[in-house]
This record gives C-alpha cells, structure tokens and sequence, in this order.
C-alpha cells in the first residue's frame, strides 16, 4: 500500500475564547480524518470558518493539534523534515517588499538548501514557468495581486516538492491569469505531484479536482471522487450537434415510449470564463 | 505564464536535513540585514547619531572642561543611546511584520526550525548594529583625531618645548586607547542585549508598539537592578523594612529585568577612567549570558505560538 501524501487521523484543534466576557474554548476542527493519496488534486472545501485554513496549518505544522495527528508522506507534521517534501501558498501572500522576483526565489529556495548554479537555474526556470521573467528583477513591494500570486506559487515550487497546497491561489488574479494557474496545477499533477487545494471557487475546483472534501463547522460533511459526489445516477446528458427540430422531436417521442422522461431541452450555454478570454484575446 | 516551458524533475535536491542548519540561518540573516538597510528609519537615525556627533563638537567649543573629554562624553552617550534604540526599534518589528504580511508562514512551511528563524533574526540585527557602531566610531575618530590636533596645537603654542612633548605624548596615549574601543564594544554588547530582549517580547507580545514600550521599559528598570537587588537581599542579606508588594515587585525585576547597571563602566570610559581585561570579560560573560538566556526563552514562546 502507497504512503498517502497526507494522512489526518482524528483531528480536533481547539482554541481558547480570546474574548474576556466569554471564556472557554472554540473548536475549529472536530475529529477530522482524511487521507490524501499521492498524484491527486484534492479539494478541500468549505464556508468560512469551517475549519480548513487550520487543518491546513497544521498539516504544514504551523498550528499544534489539540488530539490527532497529521502527517505528510508518512512523517508527523510537527517534524520540520516532513516540510521538505511540501511547497506552500498562503492565501493573499506578500513577500519581502525590497527583494526583487529573483532575490524572493533565492530567498525560499536557500531555505530549502539550495545553492549556487542550482538554485540560479532554477530561479530561472520557475520565473519563466509564472512568466514573470521580465519582471525577474523588480522589486515585489511593485507587483500587482496577480504577479503576488505566481511569485508566491514559484516560490512554493522552489524545491520540487511532493506536495503542493494552495491556499485560494487564483484570489485576486484575472480570468487570464486564473486560467493558466489552473493549467499549471494540472501539469503539476501530470508529473505526478500531489496538490491540495483550497478555493472557493467551485467552478475550477470542479475542473481541477480528483476528489474533494467538504468541511462545514470543524467537520467533514462530504468526502469523496468529485464524479461520485456530484452526477446525478439516474439522469443521462445527451449533447447533440445539427440535430433538426424534427429529429428532437422523434427523440422525445422515443425516450417518453421508452419510460424515460425529458427534463430539459435547451442549447448549451459555454462558460462566461471562456467567453470573456475569447473576447479579450480578440482585442489584444 | 509560459504554458509550453517545461520544468526539469531531477537535478534540484536540498542536500539532507539538519537540525540547525547555518546556510538557513544565514539566509534569513542576510536577509533580515538587507531588509532593515532598506529600511529609512536606520538612515534617519545613522543621520542623527552624526548630528549628535557634531553637536558635541560645538559642545567643546564652548566647554570649561577639557575639550577631548567633553567630545568622548557626549559622542559615547550618543552612541549608547542610538544604538539602544536602533535595537529596539529595528526588533520589536520584525515579528509581527511577518506574520501580518504572512512571511512567515511561507518561511516556516519551508524545512526551517523556528530556532533557526529566530537566530537568523538576531543575527541579522546584530549586523546591522555593528555596521551601525562601526560608523558611528568611526565619525566618532574623526572628531576625536581633529580635537586632538586642536589641543597638540594649543599646548605647543602655550608650554614650553619639554613639557609640550610630554604633555603631548600623554594626550595622545590617553586619546585613542584599548579602552576606549573596549567601551564601544561594550555598547555593541549593550545594544545587543536589548535587541534579543526586544525579540524575546515580540514572540509572545500582540502589538510591535507593546513591545517597543515593553522592551524600553525593562530597559529603564534594568538601572534599578543593584537597587532592586538591594532592597530585595538586604544590606547584609537579610529583608529590609521594606513592604511586601514592594519587596515581590523588587525580586521580579531582579529576575526578569537585565542589569544594565553592569554597561555603566561606559561612563567611567567616558571621563577617561582606565578598566581592566578582566573587567571587560565580566562584561562580555554577563552580555553574552543574557543574549543565551533570553534567546532561549524567546524560542520557548515562539515554539508554541500558534500562527
């Protein structure tokens, strides 16, 4: 059996009431256990306060567990060994504002051992990989949202790690820019590196997740493949093109004779997302 | 973005993890020292610290006292006091910058032991400190080396030849002594002290402004320190007539608060008052004693911080 890139077993973190008035304590995640295997994209969902920033901080060992442990290819979380394997991006992170894009690279990727002419080719690489080769060497304090988060997303690729986890990493970046970080998590999951993400928005993670979990109030509501969770077992989606008016027709006579019955008849609508980009790339 | 760049799998490896590696601590060392250079509040107080230096030459213009000791005063109490406050201010704002700017997580998710975060910090401080001190000698001598050739010219225009050359030779052994560089160097510890107290208080203290009032007022106390002791041990070791509350309020000073009083021989240099070696080595066993201890328990605080 493979090692699971994340394993969670009986998770609880409490905190204590910070209020004066109110004393006692907050349970902000409750006997939570997941496994996240290796190669997936899993999407851990969830309404604010739902408890997923602090189930990722703690697997990152950021945050101790009240009970229940956490680890990440088999090693306990609180071990500072297990973050070798792990590439992190904060939600809205900001980085050093005087280092330029080159120097924050240099920065995270020292952190992680490396050195000269490995480190210089990799700062290289992932620059060009975020496209922000031409701005290598401005300084970050100038960057806008969306160059944030793609230095943020190759800073946390710096030392090729196993796993990757995102923390809302399209908040704040354009459709565009959206859209290839999106693409760049699946060619990540292409070479085989395990991504936990995330986001609210369930569109992309719909598109870019193998398995998703939904949390609500500290728990673990939902867990399961994203296929599984969300088709519908007895409806069946038939996609026609040129069909004639006659020929729908004939069809719906068919599926009603047959016992089935026609919930809905319309044409397909493509998404806003891909619409705005073709609009924009037209005026470019 | 480039869809089509590919990115290489092998080649880029971190060698194997050690508990306490230097080439980490170095790195955020180096780069808490580029960050605070950076910084102009470290420009405004170098730019003061030379006004003070200046002043202090209009100062000796005007003083009954011998002008080069007027100068050593006042240039070795601006520099205690810049450096003091270089120390703290530049500390007491590293913590919480980066756990609001979320710096910090994305350095602590990678493979660094927060020990090696917090060393790295000070580390990096204390660069900037002895750049700081460095700079401040040296405009320091300069100052010194020009009132010194205004006195040599003074006592050859107004003593005869044989007592000039003894008086200069002695003025100019009594100028720029061992001791002297001796009592910047224990500024530098000084500051230093301040600056790893300063970093200890921002593991645990919620605001950078609390811990900036905080550290300069255990800073203060720290003068009361022999008092306090004093008050707590007796003249003679035993309780003094002394109420309660006050006697317990003595005893955590002496326990929490640094003896600062220990830095005072700075005044003795000053006034041209010769120390010994040995002094200077209790000094530095003291410093380095408090920089240990309050590293640790700054480390202690930080280790189970919650981010």
């Amino acid at each position: 059996m493979n090692t699971p890139a994340i394993a969670i077993e009986s998770l609880t973190k409490e905190f204590t009431n910070p209020s004066v008035f109110r004393r006692g304590k907050i349970t902000a995640v409750k006997n939570l256990t997941l496994s996240v295997e290796a190669g997936q994209v899993y999407g851990l969902l969830g309404p604010n306060g739902s408890g997923k920033s602090t189930t990722m901080k703690i697997v990152l060992g950021l945050v101790t567990p009240t009970a229940g442990r956490t680890s990440i290819f088999g090693r306990d979380s609180r071990d500072v060994e297990s973050r070798e394997a792990v590439g992190f991006l904060p939600e809205n992170p900001y980085f050093y504002k005087f280092l330029t894009g080159a120097e924050t690279l240099d920065f995270y990727g020292k952190l992680c051992g490396l050195g000269g002419k490995v480190l210089r080719d990799r700062s290289r690489e992932l620059l060009a990989l975020v496209g922000l080769e031409d701005a290598a060497n401005r300084r970050v304090g100038g960057y806008s949202k969306g160059m944030l988060q793609r230095i943020g997303l190759a800073q946390a690729l710096v030392q090729e790690p196993r796993l990757l986890v995102l923390d809302e990493p399209t908040a704040g970046v354009d459709p565009a820019g959206s859209l290839e970080i999106r693409d760049l998590i699946l060619r990540m999951k292409q070479r085989g590196i395990t991504v936990m993400l995330c986001s609210h928005l369930l569109s992309q993670v719909q598109e870019i997740c193998d398995r998703i979990g939904i949390m609500n109030h500290g728990e673990l509501v939902r867990e399961g493949a994203l296929d599984d969770l969300i088709s519908i077992e007895n409806q069946t989606e038939l996609t026609l093109e040129n069909a004639s008016p006659a020929l729908l027709a004939e069809l719906r006579e068919r599926a009603e004779a047959g016992g089935a019955r026609v919930l809905a008849a319309h044409k397909p609508q493509q998404n806003l997302e891909r619409y705005f980009l073709e609009v924009t790339r037209e005026k470019k | 973005m480039s869809a089509d760049n590919p990115i290489t799998v092998a080649t880029v490896h971190a060698s194997a993890h050690k508990l306490f590696s230097v080439r980490r601590t170095w790195a955020i060392a180096s780069n808490t020292f580029r960050d605070l250079v950076r910084q102009k509040v470290f420009y405004f107080m170098l730019v003061f610290a030379l006004i003070l230096i200046g002043t202090s030459v209009a100062m000796a213009s005007i003083s009954f006292q011998g002008q080069l000791q007027t100068v050593m005063d006042v240039c070795l109490g601006a520099m205690s006091v810049f450096t003091m406050l270089l120390a703290v201010l530049s500390t007491a704002m590293l913590l919480p910058k980066d756990m609001e700017d979320r710096t910090l997580y994305t350095i602590l998710a990678k493979p660094v032991a927060r020990f090696e975060y917090l060393a790295g910090k000070l580390i990096g401080v204390t660069m900037i400190l002895l750049i700081a001190t460095l700079l401040m000698t040296a405009a320091f001598c300069v100052v010194l080396y020009y009132w010194q050739g205004r006195e040599i010219e003074n006592i050859r225009l107004n003593d005869p030849v044989e007592r000039a050359t003894a008086a200069i030779a002695q003025l100019k052994a009594g100028t720029f002594t061992p001791t002297l560089f001796g009592g910047i160097g224990i500024i530098l510890l000084r500051s230093i002290v301040c600056a790893t107290l300063t970093l200890m208080l921002s593991c645990f203290a919620t605001s950078w402004l609390f811990t900036v009032i905080v550290a300069l007022m255990m800073i203060l106390a720290g003068h009361l320190v022999p008092i306090a002791r004093t008050v707590w041990q007796g003249p003679l070791g035993s309780a003094m007539d002394v109420p309660f509350h006050i006697a317990i309020l003595m005893r955590l000073i002496t326990v929490f608060v640094p003896d600062m009083q220990i830095f005072i021989v700075v005044d003795d240099i000053a006034v041209g008052v010769s120390v010994s070696g040995e002094v200077f080595l209790r000094i530095a066993g003291m410093g380095a004693g408090y920089v240990a201890v309050y590293l640790l328990v700054g480390y202690l605080f930080f280790a189970w911080k919650e981010l």
